[in-house]
């Protein structure tokens, strides 16, 4: 047992980092493929911070661009005004995401299914639309851009896409510690027995209040911690795309469904086919009508989702189950 | 007498216009096993969920150990020591029976301790073999045990049963009773709701009848037994229910 992992698991798990720390190096360091890749490690990373609230407690938020969004406004307008480090500036997106995880986890904790959704996506709608109407704090819909800086690790810029690339790959890999650590902690079997049956959870003494409220605010100031990786990589965004509905909050869900809700290589498995699906679709259809790739992309998904509704690990924990059974006869 | 455990005294509950509860009056002491009986629908099961905080009772009170729960919330009456079984089983049934009974342990220890208390309890009830199973692969028997071993393994002072015998066969049926007098004497305090008579008259010491949400009666089984106010609620049912 290494990290609590069986010795086939970790073969596994040494497999594929070996994989994702040499393949930069076999591509263009500053081309296209490597910023899809940094972009697929992003939203592998930010659907791993959504799958705490909406894979370990089942509340299937929709409103996680709020806090994405605020972290990425936070370190980006702290950089902007008082020249702060976009670390130091992550730190506080990390606590304002967390700060607005809770608030909003107090009216809607109490709600369920389709209820909690609804009214996360609101919450996550009036930040778009404060977002565009605050100008004078945010620039509104014209958007920000982050000032450029000497490139260096400290200001979190880069020349190349490479250094890029392996903080991506770091945050990646810290937050699915986080997410598998919650998951196997007294708070992963409170949110396991939540999710299953709130009534007998709490009756046999779970509280299940602080354990939602914790579960929100980990995901929560994740997402902001996110924000910041997003707005260094980007250099420039607007309302309505940090703070966006389709763009965030139901692709960060979708990476995570698709890929296999509640288990920590879901949102990766996700990431992997959804980033690089879009762009494929993009370059396929683009040109010839408008929306015609997004409508090609979200066929795909119905598709995928029809097949094997729990998402692609299921889809793998079948096809093993049927290649046993077949292996023993 | 020393103090009662868990004092009652005048619980209502209404729902809308239904009383479900009306100023229900009840002590149990410690090492007891108490039986509360009564027709379906007499008020046993909401008798429970109020005590353990899933109804908060229209007026009234509720001690354990001299403090009020009136008001607190499922989880701390659990960390006061009193919890429930689920008579239509409550189970998380995507997880394991193992891990099912060790979440109940885990309000007061780490998951390692809990999961070797978990053991234990899954033994006790006689179900240790069946512990990596899937709850929703169990059958209906083996959900009741798995309910009584997660409730066991909050450690709780008194444990109140709601149907747990239900769905067990004789030989099953002793070998459980024989369980709830070892826990017993071990200084856990029972209340069981139980519609077989012969598992209620053979286990408790006394016995607590509802009838229409109003406590009818409260006595030692024989006193039970020969009470005409029960008789008439479990036999002359029919009759009085055209007068209400």
């Amino acid at each position: 047992m290494i990290l609590g992992m069986t010795s086939r698991k970790a073969v596994f798990v040494a497999v594929v980092l070996a994989i994702a720390l040499v393949l930069p190096f076999t591509i263009d360091p500053r081309g296209y493929t490597i910023r899809i890749l940094c972009l697929m490690l992003l939203f592998a990373a930010m659907g791993q911070a959504w799958n705490i609230v909406g894979g370990l407690a089942n509340q299937m938020s929709l409103g996680h661009a709020a806090f994405f969004g605020i972290g990425a406004y936070t370190s980006t307008l702290l950089l902007i005004h008082f020249g702060i480090s976009p670390w130091i500036g992550m730190i506080a997106a990390g606590i304002f995401g967390g700060v607005a995880a809770f608030v909003i986890s107090l009216p809607t904790m109490r709600l369920r299914g389709h209820y909690f959704a609804l009214a996360t996506l609101a919450f996550g709608e009036v930040m778009r639309v404060i977002g565009n109407s605050w100008s004078s704090l945010t620039g509104g819909p014209v958007g920000v851009s982050v000032p450029f800086a000497k490139p260096s690790l400290a200001m979190f810029q880069f020349k190349d896409t490479l250094p890029y690339y392996f903080l991506m790959l770091a945050a990646l890999i810290v937050v699915t510690i986080i997410f598998v650590a919650i998951q196997r902690s007294r708070i992963g079997y409170r949110l396991q027995a939540i999710k299953e049956n709130v009534d007998a959870a709490e009756v046999i003494g779970v509280d299940t209040t602080r354990t939602k409220i914790f579960a929100a605010v980990v995901s929560g100031v994740l997402m902001g911690c996110l924000g910041t990786f997003y707005a260094q990589f980007q250099y420039f965004f607007d309302p309505d795309t940090v703070f966006g509905v389709a763009s965030i909050s139901v692709r960060v869900a979708m990476i995570a469904i698709v890929g296999g809700i509640g288990t920590a290589i879901g949102p990766i498995l996700g990431a992997m086919f959804v980033i690089p699906m879009e762009e494929l679709a993009n370059q396929a259809f683009s040109a010839q009508a408008a929306g015609l790739a997004q409508l090609v992309f979200g066929a795909l998904l119905i598709v995928v989702i029809l097949v094997e509704p729990r998402g692609f690990v299921e889809f793998g924990r079948r096809m093993v189950r049927r290649f046993r059974k077949g292996a023993s006869r | 007498m020393t103090a009662p455990l868990l004092e009652i005294s005048n619980i209502s509950k209404r729902f809308g216009g239904l009383a479900a509860l009306s100023n229900v009056s009840a002590e149990v002491h410690r090492g007891e096993i108490v039986g509360l009986i009564g027709p379906n629908g007499a008020g046993k099961t909401t008798l429970f969920s109020t005590l353990v905080g899933l109804h908060r009772p229209t007026s009234g009170a509720i001690r354990l150990n001299g403090r009020d729960l009136v008001g607190l919330k499922p989880h701390k009456i659990a960390a006061a020591g009193m919890v429930k079984t689920f008579q239509n089983i409550a189970l998380f049934l995507d997880s394991t029976v193992l891990d099912n009974v060790l979440t109940g342990g885990l309000m007061r220890h780490s998951v390692e301790e809990a999961r070797i208390l978990a053991r234990q309890c899954l033994e006790r009830v006689g179900i240790d073999h069946i512990a990596g199973k899937l709850a929703r692969d169990l059958s209906f028997p083996e959900r009741a045990r798995v309910e009584v071993a997660r409730a066991l393994c909050t450690e709780p002072e008194i444990l109140l049963l709601d149907e747990a015998m239900a769905a067990l066969n004789h030989v099953e049926m002793d070998e459980f009773l024989s369980l709830l007098r070892d826990l017993r004497d071990e200084g856990l305090t029972l209340v069981v709701v139980e519609h077989h008579m012969r598992a209620i008259m053979s286990l408790c010491e006394r016995i607590v009848v509802l009838n229409f949400g109003q406590l009818i009666a409260t006595g030692t089984p024989q006193e039970i037994s020969r009470n005409p106010a029960v008789v008439q609620a479990y036999l002359g049912r029919s009759a009085e229910t055209g007068a209400h």
